[in-house]
């Protein structure tokens, strides 16, 4: 079922593809690059501009036929130049939004060309769009089924089995009951499990097998309980289900979007902070991800313009907000106190020392412990940061006077000490 | 020199009552069932094996299903569109108003959890005092209105302007009132009068719980001024007052404090200079404690004593009388010797409400050219500017029926008015109703409509305290209910053109010109406030009529020293803590202990010692207080240096609707005061008898024994000037050791507590509760000595004999009266021994020492053995009995979810069954560190203040780096008078304490 979903879903993909190319083809009278001008454009362009829809910048829909050739590759090439000259329609244009249009010097007048081809090549797009929503519905509902149909074959597997064991063992009562009936068994039930259990009756009084066998289970147990004792509360590789899939993997990973972009109090506070969803939109202002979803907004990141209440068109946060209520991973006793600032600017330490490969983490699990023993490990051995922070100078000057050539770890300077995490 | 002067924290351990020594020999104040469980029927009962078996296993299986909890899951839930000054984890601080005080705010998460005094301010100079501490707490007041209400049913804010609207068109003829406490904002009075002009028969009555009428009308009388003057404490070097309680409740008592502590801090001291300061008061107030001679009067002398006074200065007096107490005549006549010695460097200020006794004050004062130096009438105090007779024309009004409608703002007449009665009688004749209450107060609960006002901390607002000062109040929060600004109603109701109250005083600062030297309303928010050139201020000379004072006063103390079967003067007066009772709703201060007494939770009739004896009243015996109008029945307090023949008692208590905090809290004692001349007087001529009955006050004082050890030191300013060294008892300490010494390579986090400074005012007990979310116990837990507080301040009575020492319980036996007491405060906090005895018995290293001279607590290592409080010599440490903030059985503020919020994030909750006690703020060294380290700078001193030194009005306290020779606190600590308490015992404390020095005079 599944293959067969799947073969159709490239069918149709290829289909489009091939349609759309073969429509573009024909479209592009000039023959002008589509591919290249597609690749300037998501470079440049998206940003500010969308074809069909208003971004920052106005709808491009139609752009070539509005306006002359000549005058848009002026206008793209150096808008500003345009503008100070007192091109007519260049006021008007500038007067669409109080965010004024760059100037892209760099590019050459192919280059301009090549992307208005593609803006021209993507306004034929959307007649391919309804067949491409339904395969992409056709892809989610295949997912489902699927999984749908392994659960129930395993339930309906399962079921049948017990039907089985019980319908057999109805027989056999039923059997027993009608020999019984005819008084044909009797005592057979009670000799043959007998002669079978035999040797295990006398196993069970041998005192040295079940001293063995109590002394097995007591060191079983006992460590099975130890280890889990000393694993009570916690958590490593705590991963739950987050309202919106966020991926740092795609975010810090691929994109390598610095932590601090987002997790501004990393910096400065005892807080890391969870970004509120304004720095989100700093980006997904613009960055829909519609290439991967035919178009549309990601659903993803249409839960943040959900929670703020965003309105694409008029891109306006409204009022009816919902925040979004995220599962916290690491959970800190209140007992201690931990200040981000103090380790990552202080100290200097990267945050993957505590956090592990968070860049590659599709969803973000709990990498360390986060025990005391695990703190106090790490207190140990990691060596102050004290270059060129004259806070530390006393503590140092008197050190080195007592311990020449030894390392001067966070214990050293009294990081073990109670109230340096309990207050 | 070994002091071997005799000091008690009470009676009781004076006198070794049998109770007393009982209750000492004993760790807890209940007794254990140690017997019960050790005698031979309990260890003589047969435990089945089955029994044993059964309950083991029940055990078993119980905590292995309490310990099945799924563990839960943490939201996080992030600002949608974080507002750009707020970083998750760091406090922003806000500078706002509180009483004229120039304050700032901490914010965290935008929620209000501290205040503290704004460094800028001129009156507070960054202190603040117990009541402005606790004001934040009354921001999540549960007992609060949540909207408006019209006739006792909830309703919007529309039905009620609607309502008003139409009431206030109805009033016709009649008259309008707006009854309130000072205002002295300059654009709340600009709102009333544009209220006025809309409705021309409107009239703002303005009337002080605890008036000083009397000041401004003899001011008037004397200079043409009818204002309050402001004193100037900082130039006097005589202070001489007449039952005025300034550091405690007077007019601006953190002002004075820090005016009064500049004469006689370690700087004065260094240039050899000391204020002296005599006080003659009727009941043992803070300002009689601090006093260098203290004279015990009844409130029918005070009058003749200035009357006497000013004669020996050479003021024309007849028909004066003598005083009957010749201790009290040879005070006045020494006053006076130092008075005249001291013209125009000293100050005479009496606490009496009379205009008669105000004259006469100022009569000395003028003759004695204090106009111009220690009083200042040129730039007058706005602090309280109410008016009682107005009031009672008004409440005359309303009974005939000529007043359409009254508005209550900031005030509450049905509690704090001296004849209720009679108030709310005639305020049922008033048509329209309405109180600005932001609860259902004594009198908000006869009006129609409640028209709940902001918490200071949700509004806008200003203030101008005194001449030339102005400042700014801001919002801190978004209001929590449906409430709304006072005057916002008030522009509503007038149809003002400009309706919303913030941008009203916007308009009104720059029409006034406020907004000068400030490069905008930002820059004005930013600073708090904004100060003028301070006129100069200029001499005057008394023009009162004091002979008419004179007839007025002797014949009031004839009125009032009557005589007759039980007869008692009666005296009034204002707590430091709960104050005029507006606050009394706030568990903190009801917690906060009197100054004095020592006494949480409760009002009380002091008496003296001898008297009470002499009556057959012991210390908690119910008595009733009877003058012809009033009478109530309280508990006594045994008070030493009370006046013979007289009683006190507090107002500010016995609220029945002010919520659940103030519920039960002692008994209302406004309607003892009397109108005499037109104000209202704190003073009667009453009875006392017992009323049978014993009621236990939840007094912190009595606690533990100081088992005759030099706890406090003292030296006077003569020995001092001779040997700076003097009363320290250097020379007899043992410094043989142990223990290794600790080695401190950063820090060394040191306090050092001048015992000269302090005044006791309290400020840093409520200061530390709020830093550090120490628990409320409530009044049954202190009577069990469980109080929490991490700092207490001691009082210590010890007795002046004409200047001789008594050091024997015998002798004082033998003495006529228990007058002569004085009083030393002594902040108590851990010590953070270097050699601390709690650190040695912990047996799982829940206390240890840190490497930066603290000692430390680690709450979640503790198991609650106890064994460290056994062990401390200085009793500092605080044990959980119970899970304070999830236990409805101290439902005082923690236990509450809304609460709850006011809770400092930086201190961990403890728990039940862990030990806790002062942690020097270590929340705030880390923070300073840390703040340092991100700077990439080396710790300034200074850079971080604990909340107790941070309140503090007086500078008493100084914490700081030790090993930083140039630090406050080492130079402090160097000071030849430090000691440390208990030194012989080699502790090693961190904080050290100077001596007290008393400015005594030779009689």
């Amino acid at each position: 079922m599944r293959s067969i979903s799947l073969f159709f879903r490239s069918v149709t993909k290829s289909l489009i593809l091939v349609s759309f190319l073969a429509v573009a083809a024909v479209s592009s009278a000039s023959a002008q690059d589509v591919a290249a001008g597609g690749a300037i454009f998501k470079q440049k362009c998206t940003a500010c501009h969308a074809v069909g829809k208003v971004v920052v910048g106005p709808d491009l829909k139609g752009v070539t036929e509005r306006r002359e050739e000549a005058w848009l590759l002026k206008w793209i090439k150096n808008a500003p130049a345009l503008i100070a000259s007192g091109d007519p329609v260049a006021k008007e244009v500038e007067a669409f939004s109080p965010a004024a249009m760059s100037a892209f010097p760099e590019l050459s007048d192919d280059d301009v060309k090549n992307i208005l081809a593609y803006v021209k090549a993507e306004e034929t797009k959307p007649a391919a769009d309804p067949k491409a929503a339904g395969g992409a519905s056709a892809e989610g509902g295949s997912g489902e089924i699927s999984n749908f149909m392994i659960f129930g074959l395993i339930a309906v597997i399962i079921i049948a089995f017990i039907v089985i064991v019980v319908l057999n063992r109805v027989i056999r009562t039923l059997e027993r009951v009608m020999l019984q009936k005819q008084g044909v068994l009797v005592e057979d039930d009670e000799v043959v499990p007998g002669d079978r259990l035999a040797g295990l009756k006398r196993l069970t009084k041998n005192k040295k097998f079940i001293l063995f066998v109590v002394l097995l289970l007591v060191i079983f147990l006992g460590s099975a309980g130890w280890m889990g004792m000393w694993e009570t509360g916690v958590h490593t590789g705590y991963q739950p289900v987050q309202p919106i899939k966020f991926s740092h993997q795609l975010h810090a990973g691929v994109n390598k979007i610095d932590c601090q972009y987002c997790h501004t109090g990393a910096f400065t506070s005892k807080n890391a902070s969870i970004p509120s969803l304004n720095v989100c939109m700093n980006c997904h202002n613009y960055v829909t991800a519609s290439d991967k979803y035919d178009g549309k907004t990601s659903p993803e990141i249409q839960k943040i313009y959900h929670a703020l209440d965003y309105n694409e068109t008029t891109k306006q946060y409204g009022n009816n907000t919902k925040p979004v209520e995220w599962i916290r991973i690491h959970n800190l006793p209140d007992l201690a106190y931990f200040n981000h600032s103090q380790h990552v600017s202080v100290a200097g330490i990267e945050c993957q020392k505590c956090h592990g490969p968070i860049q590659t983490m599709e969803e973000v699990y709990q990498y360390s412990p986060l025990t005391m023993k695990w703190c106090v490990n790490c207190h140990k051995e990691t060596e102050v940061n004290h270059k060129d922070n004259p806070y530390y100078d006393r503590l140092i000057a008197a050190h080195d006077k007592l311990k020449k050539g030894e390392k001067v770890t966070a214990a050293v300077l009294g990081g073990l000490e109670c109230s340096k995490c309990h207050y | 020199m070994e002091s071997n002067k005799k000091y008690w924290k009470g009676l009781e351990e004076l006198q070794n009552t049998k109770d007393f020594v009982e209750k000492n020999k004993n760790e807890f104040a209940e007794s254990l069932p140690m017997e019960e469980v050790l005698n031979e029927a309990g260890l003589s009962t047969v435990t089945p094996r089955r029994d044993f078996l059964k309950a083991l296993g029940f055990g078993l299986g119980a905590v292995t299903l309490a310990a099945c909890q799924k563990t839960p899951v943490h939201k996080s839930i992030p600002y949608l569109v974080k507002p750009e000054e707020i970083v998750p984890g760091i406090p922003n601080y806000y500078t706002s108003t509180f009483n004229g005080h120039s304050i700032l705010v901490k914010t965290r998460e935008g929620r209000p959890i501290k205040i503290e005094g704004n460094p800028n301010c001129i009156l507070s100079k960054g202190a603040l005092d117990a009541k402005g501490q606790a004001s934040v707490l009354d921001l999540y007041d549960v007992s609060k209105l949540k909207g408006p209400v019209l006739n006792d049913a909830d309703t919007s804010w529309e039905k009620i302007d609607q309502f008003v609207k139409t009431e206030l068109s109805k009033t016709g003829g009649k008259s309008i009132r707006i009854v309130s406490s000072t205002v002295n904002s300059p654009s709340t009075k600009a709102v009333i009068a544009d209220f006025i002009a809309k409705y021309p028969s409107a009239k703002h009555v303005q009337v002080d719980a605890v008036s000083y009428t009397g000041i401004i009308k003899a001011n008037e009388a004397s200079f043409g001024k009818a204002v309050l003057p402001r004193y100037r404490f900082d130039n006097a070097d005589v202070i001489v007052s007449f039952g005025a309680d300034f550091l405690g409740s007077w007019i601006s008592p953190i002002e004075f404090n820090t005016q009064y502590a500049s004469k006689r801090n370690a700087a004065a001291l260094k240039g050899g200079k000391m204020s002296r300061h005599i006080q003659f008061e009727t009941g043992m107030s803070l300002t009689g404690t601090n006093a260098d001679a203290r004279i015990p009067l009844k409130p029918s002398e005070e009058g003749i004593a200035l009357l006497n006074l000013y004669a020996a200065l050479g003021g024309a007096v007849s028909g004066g009388k003598k005083l009957p107490n010749q201790k009290a005549e040879t005070g006045v006549m020494l006053a006076a010797k130092e008075l005249a010695a001291a013209k125009g460097r000293s100050l005479v200020v009496s606490g009496s409400n009379d205009i008669a006794t105000q004259t006469v004050v100022n009569a000395i004062n003028s003759l004695l050219g204090n106009y111009g130096t220690t009083v200042d009438l040129d730039n007058p105090s706005y602090q309280y500017t109410g008016n009682d007779a107005d009031f009672v024309t008004l409440v005359s009004e309303m009974n005939s029926g000529s007043v359409g409608a009254v508005f209550f703002l900031n005030s509450n007449p049905a509690y704090e008015y001296a004849d209720p009665k009679a108030f709310t009688d005639a305020l049922a004749k008033v048509a329209l109703r309405v109180s600005f209450a932001d609860r259902k107060d004594e009198t908000a609960s006869l009006c129609q409509v409640i028209a709940p006002n902001h918490h200071y901390l949700e509004s806008w607002g200003d203030s101008n305290p005194v001449e030339g000062y102005y400042t700014i109040a801001q919002p801190t929060i978004n209001p929590v209910y449906n409430t709304r600004n006072a005057e916002q109603g008030l522009l509503i109701w007038s149809d003002n053109a400009v309706q919303d109250y913030y941008q009203y005083i916007q308009n009104n600062w720059s029409k006034a010109g406020l907004t000068q030297g400030a490069t905008g309303w930002k820059d004005l928010l930013q600073k708090g406030s904004v100060t003028m050139t301070a006129k100069g201020g200029g001499a005057y000379s008394s023009a009162g009529n004091v002979a008419a004072a004179v007839s007025a006063i002797v014949a009031e103390s004839n009125a009032l020293a009557k005589g007759g079967d039980n007869a008692v003067e009666l005296h009034i007066y204002e707590s430091t803590g709960i104050g005029n009772g507006k606050l009394a709703n706030n568990p903190w201060l009801q917690e906060l202990p009197d100054a004095v007494s020592k006494v949480t939770w409760d009002n009380y009739a002091a008496i003296g010692p001898k008297y009470a004896e002499k009556l057959g009243i012991g210390e908690n015996d119910m008595v009733t207080v009877k003058t012809d109008k009033y009478e109530v029945t309280l508990p006594v307090l045994i008070q030493p240096g009370q006046a013979s023949g007289t009683v006190s008692i507090a107002v500010g208590y016995g609220r029945t609707m002010a919520g659940k905090a103030a519920v039960e809290v002692g008994k209302n004692a406004y309607p003892f005061l009397r109108l005499v001349n037109g104000t209202l007087q704190g003073n009667a001529a009453a009875t006392i008898s017992k009323a049978g009955g014993i009621y236990e006050l939840a007094q912190t004082q009595t606690h533990h024994s100081i088992e005759g050890r030099n706890i406090v030191r003292e030296t006077t300013l003569k020995d001092y000037l001779k040997d700076p060294n003097h009363g320290t008892g250097h020379g007899h300490v043992n410094h043989v050791d142990l223990w290794n010494e600790y080695e401190m390579p950063g820090h060394n986090w040191v306090m050092a507590i001048d015992l000269n400074a302090c005044t006791g005012c309290g400020a840093c007990i409520v200061a530390c509760n709020a830093e550090n979310n120490i628990p409320v116990v409530g009044r049954d837990e202190v009577r069990k000595r469980r109080e929490m507080h991490w700092l207490r301040i001691d009082r210590y009575y010890t007795v002046n004999d004409n200047g001789s020492k008594v050091t024997k319980e015998d002798e004082m036996e033998d003495m006529e009266t228990m007058d002569n007491v004085s009083v030393i405060h002594q902040p108590m906090l851990c010590q953070h021994c270097d050699h601390a005895p709690c650190e040695t018995v912990c047996p799982v290293l829940a206390t240890v020492h840190s490497s930066e001279g603290l000692n430390q607590m680690a709450y979640n290592r503790c198991i609650g053995t106890r064994y460290c409080a056994n062990n401390c010599p200085y009793k500092v440490r605080r044990f959980n009995w119970f899970n304070y903030w999830n236990d409805s059985r101290f439902d005082n503020y923690m236990n509450n979810e809304f609460t709850q919020l006011v809770l400092n994030p930086d201190v961990s909750t403890r728990s039940r069954g862990v030990m806790e006690k002062c942690s020097m703020c270590v929340q705030r060294i880390q923070a300073g560190k840390l703040q340092a380290k991100l700077d990439k700078r080396t710790l300034k001193d200074g850079d971080i203040k604990v909340a107790c030194q941070q309140t503090c009005p007086t500078n008493a306290i100084i914490f700081g780096d030790g090993n930083d020779p140039n630090s406050e606190v080492a130079k402090a600590l160097k000071s030849e008078r430090t000691y440390y308490v208990l030194e012989e015992i080699n502790t090693k404390p961190g904080v050290g304490y100077q001596t007290k020095v008393r400015n005594t005079a030779e009689v």
